[in-house]
């Protein structure tokens, strides 16, 4: 038997799904409410395809092949009712994917998570997630001015959570900070010099050696710091701790060639020549006139690329002041964090994927009864102050206290949810269809191990069968009908009692963050 | 253990041993726990789970899914509000506001405090000829005014201890040849009176000593006329009775029979005078109308009219099998068995061109034809008997007046097909539908016409009866069948087709009751003379509920083809109070709004798919100009939006979106874009769901729009043209008014304050627009602008 899918004819065996055949073929179709092994039932209706004999759209999912089918995969009017499908689901979704602190902080740093661990008291992996984004966090932990807890949701119950204050204490361990540097594990062989070594120029030698490639730094000045340690008092930032930031970036090989500055001659005769890519992070414009080395600028600074970081040169880049003046040192770390990943593409080839910002569900304000099911899962205790003044920052125990003030705004399923992949993916709308109230969020913890919330439920069904084919004796039920069908447990019982067994294989199966670990791995 | 939890188990238990304790038996053991005790107890259904193979997570998901179950304590007495089509045109959200209020009730309470009512709306009791309709337990009110809410509430308390439900049938005084007296008891005319009729015609013959045949008939279809008596003596032309009083029956008994015995004729002299004035004519109080004569209303709703699914309306009692038989009952049946082959039987089907009457018009030969083919050992026949449509009746009154004809579509079906057990599927609320059937099945299967070897043919086939539980989107096929296979009635993807791949995953014929009701008259009269009968592509007659503002409604079978035009203003009479004629909406939810500009159109599935609207299941509620367009569409699209299954996200949330659109738009806050957002989405959720409830039900919105755009670009001008949507439109009172105080006794809010003899005012604020002044006011000085 064959059939066509967007004009390729591939072999099919009778009893197969269109899904299945188009998998079989390489051709991807979105699916959501489909899981191998279950009966699957199409709800989500992301997996449209069109009949191009009938003009009809179908789930292709639950569609048996049959012999001549003609279909298409990939026609606008296919992409545009995915499209719409998910925007439907989405107008019905309440959800944050990302936390509000996270989405307001610079770097982009994944607060909640950074908290749940700290309150877990598992510090190095704590320190690990703060460095995914932020490459001097005892720096920063300083001197940040925290916009990130300004936007807080805690802030409207009592007072933010301390988070920069959380940061700088998952680095103030000299063994947590070295153990949990995260060394590549394998050189590409590849030279990229970084010139300046203010914040920008750290981070980005800092995440371009993480990425295996060797890595050379130009300073004029005696010592490395550029305005971090020439411009910021030692009351605000105690040296040390610049340098203890610094180490991390010599202990992941980082060569630095200080009282050298780079010249135009230099430029021509050992930068250019001797490196496969740069990255310019000199500081102000007046202090470092870049024509010198032929490059285009504007009178604020370097012309770079909007998102590529891209200077008028291929292979050179540009972050921090030197693009334009950065008031914000958190900034400047998060462009050379930006600046280095772009290189990375640019040496291995590849393209930079965090260069559009992912989707993001945005909830908004939360309404008074929805900070009482946020402020469930956190202590009630107010804001912490470290009891050593705010120079020596938290104790580990009084860290674990504050953490646990975090209301995790986040979605626990921020990356494998299917919603938000597909969201992302087709580029959705997600005001289009929404309504004039959204819906209240509501949170079930009755779980040890899971969170289930129901506003993030596309009501596909799949935890229903899991449950039952566990089997568990009482599982989870849809409970109603039409538009105000949602799933619960059986007899109002508690999802404790509803998830003995099958809690894991529901989070598993389940493709959005309506089933999640409450925790961390 | 509690006494109460022993008590609840010890039922359960009886519950359970009698309906079986597999997956399927979900809802029949739910149906009996909720006849017990109004609701179903948490610690029943747990019962249930712990003796039976049903789990928890099933009983949750059938007993939420399903209209019919309740998990709250129900009060003593339950007023059914009709919110059908037909009543709502008719003002039926005013008359469940009137009772909500009357019983204070808010939110989303739905009984009393004292547990005494409970107000539900239900959709189409089947009276739509009197709409608005409400009924309290067994009691039916007609042409209910809000205004006589409390009214109704403190009559039923007073007489409801002489009320018994009346579905039982009742016994003819056997035939003497002086004529026989007939009387419609079809759920439309019980509704009406016709039981107090029945007793009072009953009572006039024992008294007088008549010996005379009375005879329950079914349905006779003009249902705006009933009660109906009809009365038929050999040698004189049958003689009507329209909306009979039971206070009037004697005198027209009395009018058509001699009492016998001097001694009777004497006491029956005295009366003689009432006699005297009807043979005259000169009675005003009972109109009387006699077939012979032209032009009289009767004739003209029942001339045009072809009465094959219909056949012998209101002449044949419908339990009454050796009835049936004498009228031509079986003898299908004994032709295909005793001489045709499966595949001539099918044949003759093909060959009439017959095509399904559940909606979407499948040619029913092919489908027998795809069911025979398959070599399966065991089949199943299935008559769609669910009707959701809210604004029609026909298989109800089918099943309640024909039940024989019915089943014997259905053994033709099933010998043709090769299946051997037939069920039927009935909503739960059609009780009268159900026992009717029951009792048929069971005569039946005495007469050896079901069972093994059906008329010593060597072919057997069962019957049995599955009571649905109240969902519209369950008339769907593959949603019926879940449901009887014990899950949520949530439609799957086709094909594989029933025919294919049916009940318990065996080849099925699912067909609309009034296919299975056409088909012995098929094989009687041969496919070619159902050909004859309606137009190319669609053959044969259709069966209609007329209703909404026509002066003659009721059910109707005409030939397909007739024009829109012909039923309304012929049929139907034209339109009541002298109004304008703006609209028919055909098909219910699946369907859409005709102009009355189209008037000319045929009724037949090409046509009306074409124009933007659907066959459907024969809904026809013609609208004048007092409706809303916008509310019309709104109305059906809260409809299909509360009864969508919930699988598909574009019926799910689409329909939700759709209908939030227009409850902006009907309150005068839509905005331009509004309009094309709701044109667009129609568009999608049209292209994008699975099933047809889904696929449809942005019908009767984009048909507005296409034929009524401008009154939605009234009211995003915040006007509603036709003075509907209460959002927009205000009461007041104009110089008319003679200060007597009446509308300021009844408003139920206060706004018009109490002012003998002067001109009386409605504080806007307060009015809540429940429509009670202006239908007190004897000034007609109540304004809606
Ligand atoms: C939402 C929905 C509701 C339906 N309701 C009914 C119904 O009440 N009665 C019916 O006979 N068919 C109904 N149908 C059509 C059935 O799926 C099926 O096509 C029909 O019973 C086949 O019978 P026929 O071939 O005799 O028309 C409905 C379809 C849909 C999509
Ligand atoms: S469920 Fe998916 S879309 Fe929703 S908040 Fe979580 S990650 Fe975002
Ligand atoms: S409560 Fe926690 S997750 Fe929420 S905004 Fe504050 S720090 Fe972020
Ligand atoms: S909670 Fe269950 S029904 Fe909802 S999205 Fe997750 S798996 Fe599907
Ligand atoms: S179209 Fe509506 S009723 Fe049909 S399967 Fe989808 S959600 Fe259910
Ligand atoms: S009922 Fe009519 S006439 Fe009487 S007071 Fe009210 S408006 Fe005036
Ligand atoms: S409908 Fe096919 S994957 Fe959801
Ligand atoms: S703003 Fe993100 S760490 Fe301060
Ligand atoms: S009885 Fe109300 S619509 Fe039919």
């Amino acid at each position: 038997m064959q059939i066509t899918i967007d004009h390729i004819t591939i072999d099919v065996q009778a009893g197969q799904t269109v899904l299945q055949a188009a998998g079989s073929a390489g051709i991807p179709i979105p699916s959501m409410c489909y899981l191998p092994g279950y009966s699957n039932h199409p709800s989500c209706m992301v997996c449209l395809v069109k009949d191009l004999n009938t003009g009809h759209l179908f789930p292709s999912c639950a569609m048996p092949v049959s012999d001549g089918m003609n279909l298409s995969a990939s026609s606008g009017d296919v992409l545009d009712a995915r499209r719409e499908a998910l925007e439907l689901l989405l107008s019905d979704h309440v959800g944050d994917c990302e936390a509000p602190c996270r989405l307001s902080c610079p770097a982009f740093m994944d607060i909640p998570r950074m908290n749940r661990l700290i309150a877990l008291k598992r510090m190095e992996e704590a320190l690990r997630i703060v460095r995914e984004d932020i490459a001097l966090p005892l720096v920063l932990g300083y001197i940040c001015p925290a916009p990130c807890e300004n936007a807080c949701r805690r802030k409207k119950i009592d007072e933010p959570v301390s988070i920069c204050l959380l940061k700088r204490v998952t680095a103030r361990d000299a063994i947590v900070r070295s153990t949990g540097l995260e060394k590549p594990e394998k050189f590409t062989g590849k030279r990229l010099a970084v010139i300046g070594t203010g914040p920008a120029g750290l981070a980005a030698a800092f995440y371009t050696l993480r990425r295996g490639h060797a890595c050379v730094l130009y300073d004029q000045h005696e010592h490395p710091g550029g305005a971090l340690r020439y411009a910021i008092p030692d009351d605000l930032l105690p040296k040390p701790m610049l340098v203890a930031d610094i180490d991390s970036i010599y202990a992941l090989g980082g060569e630095f060639r200080l009282q050298c500055r780079v010249t135009g001659e230099l430029w021509e005769r050992e930068i250019l020549p001797g490196f496969d890519a740069v990255i310019l992070a000199t500081g102000f414009r007046e202090e470092y006139p870049v024509e010198e080395f032929g490059l285009p600028a504007l009178e604020k600074g370097l012309v770079i690329g909007k998102k590529s970081y891209t200077s008028g040169k291929t292979g050179v880049f540009g972050c921090g002041s030197i693009i334009s003046e950065q008031l914000l040192a958190v900034r400047s770390v998060a462009q050379g964090k930006m600046a280095a990943m772009e290189a990375d593409a640019y040496l291995t080839g590849k393209t930079n994927i965090r260069r559009k910002p992912f989707f993001d569900s945005v909830i908004g304000p939360l309404m008074t009864e929805e900070h009482k099911e946020y402020v469930k899962e956190a202590t009630k205790e107010p804001r912490t102050d470290p009891s050593q003044g705010y120079l020596a920052g938290f104790s580990p125990d009084e860290a674990v206290r504050e953490a646990s003030r975090c209301l995790h705004c986040d979605c626990r399923k921020p990356v494998t949810c299917k919603l938000r992949i597909y969201a992302d993916e087709y580029g959705v709308n997600r005001k289009k269809f929404a309504p004039a109230i959204r819906k209240q969020l509501t949170r079930n913890l009755q779980h040890e191990l899971v969170v289930y919330e129901p506003e993030k439920c596309i009501r596909c069904g799949l935890c229903v069968e899991i449950t039952r084919k566990e089997p568990e004796l009482l599982g989870l039920a849809f409970v109603g009908r039409g538009f105000d069908v949602r799933i619960a447990v059986p007899f109002s019982k508690t999802l404790q009692e509803g998830l003995e067994k099958a809690a894991a294989a529901c989070v598993e199966g389940c493709p959005t963050g309506a089933l999640a670990y409450r925790s961390e791995k | 253990m509690s006494q109460n939890e022993q008590n609840i188990h010890a039922v359960v238990d009886q519950i359970v041993a009698e309906c079986g304790s597999s997956t399927e038996a979900v809802i029949l053991i739910l149906q009996a726990i909720q006849e017990e005790f109004n609701y179903l107890p948490d610690e029943a259904m747990e019962r249930v789970c712990a003796i039976t193979e049903i789990t928890p997570s099933r009983i949750t998901g059938i007993s939420t899914f399903f209209g019919q179950f309740r998990h709250r304590p129900a009060g003593k007495h339950r007023i059914r509000i009709c919110t059908g089509t037909a009543c709502h045109v008719k003002g039926a959200m005013q008359v469940v506001d009137a009772f909500r209020r009357e019983l204070k009730l808010t939110g989303l309470e739905d009984t009393d405090s004292q547990g005494l009512f409970t107000v539900e709306k239900v959709a189409c009791l089947g009276c739509c000829t009197i709409a608005p309709v409400i009924r309290i337990d067994s009691v039916t009110y007609g042409q209910v005014v809000p205004e006589r809410a409390g009214e109704i509430l403190r009559n039923f308390l007073v007489h409801r201890a002489s009320i018994k439900e009346e579905t039982s049938p009742v016994v003819s005084t056997g035939s003497n040849g002086q004529g026989e007296i007939r009387i419609g008891l079809g759920s439309c005319c019980i509704a009406s009176g016709s039981s107090e009729v029945k007793s009072e015609l009953e009572k006039t013959l024992v008294d007088a000593h008549i010996q005379v045949d009375v005879k329950q008939v079914g349905c006779v279809g003009i249902c705006h006329q009933v009660p109906v008596l009809e009365i038929v003596k050999p040698g004189e032309p049958a003689a009507y009775y329209a909306k009979i009083r039971p206070d009037e029956v004697k005198e027209v008994v009395l009018s058509h029979f001699r009492p016998e015995g001097f001694f009777n004729r004497f006491k029956t002299d005295v009366i003689g005078l009432f006699e005297q004035i009807l043979k005259d004519g000169s009675s005003g109080s009972v109109r009387r109308y006699q077939v012979e004569e032209r032009d009289t209303p009767v004739t003209e709703f029942l001339g045009p009219q072809i009465n094959i699914a219909t056949e012998n309306r209101g002449v044949v009692r419908p339990t009454d099998l050796e009835e049936y038989k004498r009228s031509g009952g079986f003898e299908a049946l004994s032709r295909c068995l005793s001489g045709m082959t499966p595949q001539q039987v099918i044949d003759e089907i093909a060959e009439s061109e017959l095509r399904g009457r559940g909606g979407a018009g499948f040619p029913t030969g092919k489908k027998w034809q795809l069911v025979k083919e398959q070599a399966a050992t065991q089949k199943y026949v299935i008559c769609n008997g669910d009707e959701g449509d809210p604004g029609a009746f026909m298989d109800r009154m089918i099943l309640e007046s024909y039940p024989f004809r019915v089943i014997e579509g259905m053994i033709i079906a099933g010998y043709a097909t090769g299946a051997s057990e037939g069920i039927f599927y009935i909503r739960a609320e059609y009780p009268l539908a159900v026992s009717r059937v029951q009792e048929a099945i069971y005569k039946c299967n005495e007469a050896g016409l079901l069972g093994v070897d059906v008329l010593g043919s060597g072919f057997s086939f069962q019957i049995r009866i599955f009571k649905g539980a109240g969902a519209f989107v369950c008339g769907e096929e593959t949603a019926l069948i879940a449901s009887m296979e014990g899950f949520r009635g949530m439609p799957r993807i086709r094909p594989p087709y029933p025919a294919l791949n049916g009940f318990r995953g065996k080849p099925t014929l699912v067909n609309n009751t009034e296919t299975f009701a056409v088909i012995s008259w098929i094989i009687r009269h041969g496919a070619e003379a159902f050909a004859r009968i309606g137009i190319n592509g669609s053959r044969g007659t259709k069966v209609f509920a007329l209703a909404g503002k026509v002066n003659r409604g009721g059910l109707i079978e005409v030939p397909m083809g007739m024009t829109i035009r012909r039923i309304v203003e012929e049929i139907g009479g034209g339109i009541a109070g002298g109004k304008q004629f703006k609209a028919v909406q055909i098909g219910g939810p699946s369907g859409g709004c005709i102009p009355a500009s189209l008037a000319d159109l045929t009724v037949d599935f090409e046509a009306l798919t074409e124009v933007g609207s659907m066959m459907g299941s024969g809904g026809m509620v013609v609208l004048d100009e007092h409706d809303c367009m916008v509310d019309i569409a709104y109305y059906f699209l809260s409809f299909t939006q509360n009864q969508s299954c919930g699988r598909c996200t574009f019926c799910r949330i689409g329909t939700r979106r759709m209908l939030e659109l227009l409850e902006k738009i009907r309150s005068g806050k839509g905005v331009p874009d509004d309009l094309k957002m709701l044109e667009h989405l129609a568009g999608s959720v049209k292209q994008g769901s699975m099933c047809g409830l889904g696929k449809t039900a942005p019908n009767p919105v984009i048909s507005t729009l296409v034929y009524f755009r401008e009154e939605y670009e009234a009211h995003l001008d915040g006007r509603c043209p036709a003075g509907k949507c209460t959002p927009l439109i205000r009461y007041s009172i104009t110089d008319q008014c003679i200060g007597c105080t009446k509308c300021a006794q009844r408003c139920p809010s206060e706004a018009i304050v109490y002012q003998p003899f002067e001109k009386h005012e409605i504080n806007q604020e307060l009015c809540i627009k429940c429509d009670i002044c202006r239908q007190v006011c004897p000034e007609g000085a109540i304004l809606i602008t």
